[in-house]
């Protein structure tokens, strides 16, 4: 009896779905630094010029300072949110703590365009007509979900002897909670915080109803230029995406560890 | 000393979640009000014409129908694809294979739509690299974007990481040894599988893709970019009507029945999940 319990035809075959999942970010990557929007073999120069044109067109510099400052305001602030209704979901017990948990994640199971469509129409009724604040509110509603996810799955696992420890050793609810829990708490407030950080420079369905004139970001005017212009400079935007994701998976697997993300349901 | 309140601990996300469903409550109102010809406000009385409206257009039946199949078959490629993956990731003693599949997982998932919706536009163009090879070995080159082809295939890419770290956790949570136990009585390997890990993963399996379903009948940004006008799933029949003629009603009232057949797998799993884990039991998810 061979030692894998698998056969290596299964192997064949996930070799093959995994080459379909790497494919189109490889081309992303290799038309990045193509001189056309044409992918060819074998290439026939490296450039970087798309790269200069990405941070060079005043469109996309200001769409970009526009997702930074969102996501900069967002991603605190929805931890923030989260940090304490997730300890009140897995350490307390309070009636409608059931309802409560099933509405905080509500909003993941509303399609982005629907979402969309209703803050449009929300925010007209309330006169509300400031771009940024409008994309801010939606991406606070959109991302909670996942940052409360993140959250509860590491809190459940957390040991509560320490706390006690901590408590008849005399430190007081406060103290314990910010020297004894909120440290156990970084892998999920990572994990949470880089979900909430891609959704947030990354969503188009719902940002796309809430853009205006002076308020553009990155993923609504990568749109619009791929609808207009035929050149790799959004290959060039994705390339630094990319990277910046791979970043992030290593900063996940160093502080909070795959095995971990993947427990966390 | 007593502890915090717990209403303390949760105003903010109540208040959050407040405006969230006030906004969604306005929005059922504005669905049965009439527009104003010509302006972008509304009037009552208050009515179902914009659902009966709704149901009666040959272009918003088609697009309900479309996104259903493209749906069905985007969820029927992620199980395909997306089973051995979960399985051998669940199975491989190997940490690096592991690991491995899991990075190539997680840089998908958080590279980004527009960045993959790009990537899919270039690889299938007719210029792309599958057409190039096409052409290199003197076969005749297929269309693949501004038609259903593209779209659906960009959509299983971007529904299969959810779909195999969620099956995932369900195929780890069935103990090896019971395969290990099947195969020293003399179950051959596929035996062993399809009698004792297929069964017991059923559960796992089913919310894995109810979520691809939820998933794939939202998408909006894949059809817009891959479909080329060409291919209308219900999202982007909503994003026209908002763009053609602001008929805010009339489009509220097309994304309420939008959000009942997205709520609909999720309604199923809550009503089936019991007889499931009856039936196949054991296993937790």
């Amino acid at each position: 009896m061979s030692s894998r319990p698998y056969s290596p035809l299964l192997t064949f075959a996930a070799a093959l779905v995994l080459m379909f999942l790497v494919v189109p970010t490889l081309v992303i990557l290799y038309s990045s630094v193509s001189p056309s929007a044409r992918v060819q073999f074998p290439p026939e120069a490296v450039t970087l010029k798309w790269f200069g044109n990405f941070f060079e067109n005043s469109q996309f510099r200001d769409a970009l300072v526009n997702s930074l400052l969102v996501t900069a305001l967002v991603t605190p602030l929805t931890l923030a949110i989260a940090v304490p209704c997730s300890l009140a979901i897995v350490r307390r017990r309070f009636p409608g703590r059931g309802l409560l948990s099933a509405l905080a994640l509500s909003p993941l199971a509303v399609p982005g365009v629907v979402i969309g469509v209703a803050f449009l129409n929300f925010f007209a009724w309330t006169g509300i007509d400031s771009g940024f604040w409008k994309i801010a509110f939606a991406l606070v509603v959109i991302t909670l979900p996942f940052a409360i996810r993140a959250l509860v799955a590491t809190l459940e696992g957390l040991d509560l002897a320490l706390e006690e420890a901590a408590r008849n050793l005399g430190a007081s609810r406060f103290q314990t909670f910010l020297t004894v829990t909120l440290p156990q708490l970084r892998s999920g407030m990572l994990a949470g915080g880089i979900f909430v950080f891609v959704e947030a420079i990354d969503n188009f369905s719902t940002v796309v109803f809430l853009t205006d004139m002076r308020t553009n970001v990155l993923s609504v005017q990568a749109y619009s230029y791929i609808r207009d212009f035929n050149d790799p400079t959004v290959s060039a935007m994705a390339a630094i995406l990319i990277l910046q994701s791979v970043v992030l998976v290593f900063l996940l697997q160093r502080f909070a560890g795959f095995e971990k993300v993947i427990g966390g349901k | 000393m007593k502890p915090v309140p717990v209403l303390w601990l949760i105003w903010p996300l109540l208040a959050v979640l407040g405006l969230f469903f006030a906004a969604l409550l306005r929005f059922a109102d504005t669905s049965l009000l009439q527009q104003i010809p010509g302006t972008a406000m509304f009037e009552g009385p208050r009515s179902l014409g914009n659902y009966a409206d709704t149901f009666a257009s040959p272009l918003a039946r088609k697009a309900l129908w479309d996104t259903l199949v493209m749906s069905l078959q985007i969820t029927g490629a992620a199980i395909v694809l997306g089973y051995p993956l979960a399985y051998l990731m669940a199975r491989s003693p190997s940490k690096f294979l592991r690991n491995a599949i899991f990075f190539v997982l997680i840089v998908t998932f958080l590279s980004g739509g527009i960045t993959r919706a790009y990537a899919w536009m270039l690889v299938l163009g007719n210029n792309g690299p599958v057409n190039g090879l096409l052409r290199e070995f003197g076969l005749p080159t297929v269309r693949m974007v501004n038609n259903r082809t593209g779209v659906v295939l960009s959509i299983v890419h971007f529904v299969l990481p959810f779909f195999v770290l969620t099956l995932l956790g369900a195929i780890r949570n069935i103990p090896a040894s019971l395969e290990e136990a099947a195969r020293s009585h003399g179950a051959s390997r596929w035996a062993a599988f399809r009698d004792v890990t297929l069964p017991l993963s059923v559960p796992g399996l089913v919310s894995a893709s109810l979520l691809a379903f939820t998933l794939a009948i939202s998408s909006f940004l894949f059809p817009l970019l891959l479909g080329g006008g060409r291919v209308q799933m219900f999202a982007n029949l909503i994003y026209d009507k908002i763009q053609s003629s602001f008929d805010m009603p009339a489009a509220s009232a097309m994304a309420m029945i939008f959000l009942v057949f997205a709520l609909l797998p999720i309604l199923a799993l809550n009503l089936i999940r019991g007889s499931l884990s009856r039936r196949f039991g054991g296993t937790r998810r």
